[in-house]
């Protein structure tokens, strides 16, 4: 169904194992990563058309990784996700190149939808 | 207590009024009668010197012109004539012309008295051995001191000598001291004061203002002649006097101003008196205005204190409402992981019993999936209820509070936020005594401390905040502890200040520590800080033990 690769990256391992469960039922290629080193590492080893991260990490934080990301990889898309929502950050989201900012829980439907959204984006995505 | 302490600031400030409007009032009073005093004695002396001058003055010029009117009698006239009758007609006019002899007479060089003319019968007495006689042969004239003499009658008398063909003869006129008395008496000043005048044996010349008898002692207590005016004080029986003394040229006499001391001062006393009433009124004044105006004080004084005890409460609820929307922040973070995660296994459920049949190997993974929600919903169940635990201690009257208790429900709760951040919450509990202290202050002191640590250490790999507990000198002490980036030193005096924060625009309120520190006073403990720069930030807050506590075994949450 998708040509993309879905990167899913958070402390919660409960979250990201079911998270990817979900997805690869549907037909998505999923890796799942417990910190933001590990994504950028992740990353390098091969491309993801995108990822889904978590802001409030040990380690690395969210904005942190993104920002690396768009660095080494500006064609992969980042869906930002967090507990809470502080400092007005879901108004930055253009300016951090974040595609969406959501706020836990998000509903799976929707965020699926978005990651589809995120996928279509991507340079080199057909259809 | 407080009730006390203001009327402990009433009676200082009713002191401090009372001196700084009453000493000066003494000062000048006193100035006051020290000047009045030297100025009342100075004009005193001076005015009996003025007089006493005076009357010398008249004196002498009064006898001056009897001797000159006499010389002059003695050599327009002579023996003969005056012997035949013309001593009767210038006897005449001499007292017409209001100088007031007794009588007139003459003698003759062996002292026998030749003629006469006056009341009483003094023909055929001889002078030859009186006093006078010798000092009118020797010096041509001669005023004698006052004597009772043939008549038993004090008087004194006026002599001149006359040298007439190879012999001489003696005109001698005789004067009762009236005329004196008259004059010098009319010296009077005050209740006492009078003028007499004394021969050099002390006695008196002249009838006084309060009627001594002629030739009485008068009590001078100084019969050296001197010149000019002299000023004595003496005691003549038992009352204090004040003598102003001057001699006469010729006689020897001596003329005397006298005057009890307690009369001559008594203006001073007066004034004293005047001064002494007036300064009374005015401390009395001072002292009703210090009353007033120190109640006055005290009275503003308890009224800006209650609007700032208001003030207080206010800040303190604020200060409560930023704790706790800082906390609540870790907290929705918190809760809401743990609903993602549920949410996504929800929808593996789903997706799972979606197919039928449902293979055995969905149906082992969605027991799983509902066993993992379960502990999610644990998870969840632990925060809400530290919350609902922490915010159970609403009571914010005194009482006596477990801090550990209080201590470990705060860390579960700020345990929550802390893993947000990646930070490792500890604890490290002694045993220590209860505090008396509001259980909702205690929270919002150690909350706002924990928050701070917190905050210090978020986002830095390794940060560690720690609580810990003990007994220190006899109080109870908790130090919060962050390994933060710490206080820079310049920043160290202002962070209890109100309003000072570093945290970015909207995320600070800079009231934390300012009701922190205002609460732990409150408690009569102290709130202290320890930071180096690069190591970390200890927060210390000491708070006296319960009274009676240590018999009573602490009672553990």
């Amino acid at each position: 169904m998708s040509q993309g690769r879905i990167l899913v990256v958070d402390d919660e391992t409960e979250f990201t194992s079911t998270l990817g469960k979900v997805l690869r039922r549907r037909g998505y290629a999923v890796e799942t990563r417990s910190s933001g080193e590990a994504a950028l590492a992740a990353l390098e080893e091969a491309p993801f058309a995108v990822v889904v991260l978590d802001v409030k990490m040990p380690g690395m934080q969210g904005p942190e990784v993104l920002a690396a990301i768009k660095r080494a990889h500006p064609e992969t898309q980042v869906i930002l996700m967090t507990g809470h929502l502080s400092g007005g950050a879901e108004g930055d989201v253009p300016s951090t190149g974040a595609f969406a900012y959501l706020l836990k829980p998000y509903p799976i439907p929707d965020l699926i939808a978005i990651i589809d959204a995120a996928v279509a984006e991507t340079p080199g995505a057909g259809g | 207590m407080i009730g006390e302490s203001y009327r402990v600031l009433f009676r200082s400030l009713v002191r401090r009024l009372l001196l700084v409007s009453i000493l000066p009032l003494l000062v000048i009073a006193s100035a006051n009668f020290l000047l009045f005093y030297s100025l009342n004695r100075s004009i005193v002396l001076e005015q009996h010197a003025s007089l006493l001058s005076y009357h010398r003055q008249s004196i002498e010029a009064f006898l001056a012109s009897i001797t000159a009117e006499l010389t002059n009698l003695a050599q327009a006239y002579s023996l003969e004539e005056l012997r035949r009758g013309d001593l009767e007609r210038v006897f005449r006019v001499i007292q017409q012309q209001g100088i007031v002899f007794t009588d007139i007479g003459i003698i003759d060089s062996a002292g026998n008295h030749l003629k006469y003319v006056g009341p009483y019968d003094l023909s055929g007495k001889n002078y030859r051995n009186t006093a006078w006689f010798a000092e009118v042969v020797g010096k041509g004239v001669c005023v004698s001191e006052m004597f009772l003499g043939f008549r038993g009658v004090p008087h004194f008398v006026v002599a001149i000598k006359r040298q007439d063909k190879g012999d001489f003869w003696i005109l001698r006129a005789t004067f009762n001291t009236d005329y004196f008395s008259t004059l010098v008496s009319g010296a009077r000043i005050g209740k006492t004061g009078e003028a007499f005048i004394v021969d050099s044996r002390g006695l008196y010349q002249t009838k006084t203002r309060f009627a001594s008898a002629l030739l009485a002692p008068s009590g001078c207590p100084d019969l050296t002649p001197h010149e000019g005016i002299r000023v004595r004080r003496a005691s003549v029986g038992g009352t204090r006097y004040l003598f102003t003394t001057t001699w006469l040229s010729d006689p020897h006499w001596m003329l005397v101003f006298r005057q009890e001391e307690s009369d001559v001062f008594s203006p001073l006393r007066s004034a004293t008196l005047i001064g002494i009433v007036m300064s009374a009124g005015g401390v009395i004044g001072a002292g009703v205005l210090a009353v007033a105006v120190a109640r006055d004080l005290v009275r503003r004084i308890a009224l800006a204190d209650r609007e700032k005890e208001a003030l207080t409460q206010r800040l303190v609820a604020t200060g409560k409402t930023a704790a706790v929307g800082e906390m609540s922040a870790g907290l929705a973070h918190e809760i809401n992981n743990p609903l993602a995660t549920i949410d996504t296994l929800q929808t593996w459920i789903r997706d799972l019993a979606g197919g039928a049949p449902i293979a055995e190997e969905d149906r082992q993974e969605i027991l799983d999936s509902a066993a993992k929600i379960g502990e999610q919903v644990v998870r969840c169940k632990a925060i809400t209820q530290g919350l609902l635990k922490f915010a159970r201690r609403v009571e914010s009257k005194p009482e006596e509070v477990d801090l550990n208790a209080l201590l470990a429900e705060l860390a579960t709760i700020m345990r929550s936020r802390a893993r947000v951040e990646g930070i490792t919450l500890s604890t490290d509990f002694s045993q220590v005594p209860p505090v008396i202290a509001s259980p909702s202050n205690l929270q919002q002191i150690f909350m706002n401390l924990v928050n701070n640590a917190v905050d210090a250490v978020a986002g830095r790999p390794g940060g560690e905040v720690k609580i810990a507990s003990r007994l220190d000198g006899g109080k109870v002490r908790v130090d919060v502890a962050d390994n933060g980036a710490g206080i820079p030193p310049e920043n160290l005096s202002k962070i209890f200040l109100p309003f000072f924060t570093t945290k970015p625009i909207g995320q600070g309120t800079g009231l934390g520590l300012a009701i922190c520190h205002g609460l732990v006073h409150e408690l009569g403990g102290s709130l202290s800080v320890e930071s180096v720069p690069g190591k970390g930030t200890t927060m210390t807050v000491l708070l006296p033990k319960a009274p009676g506590a240590g018999q009573r075994k602490t009672e553990n949450a």
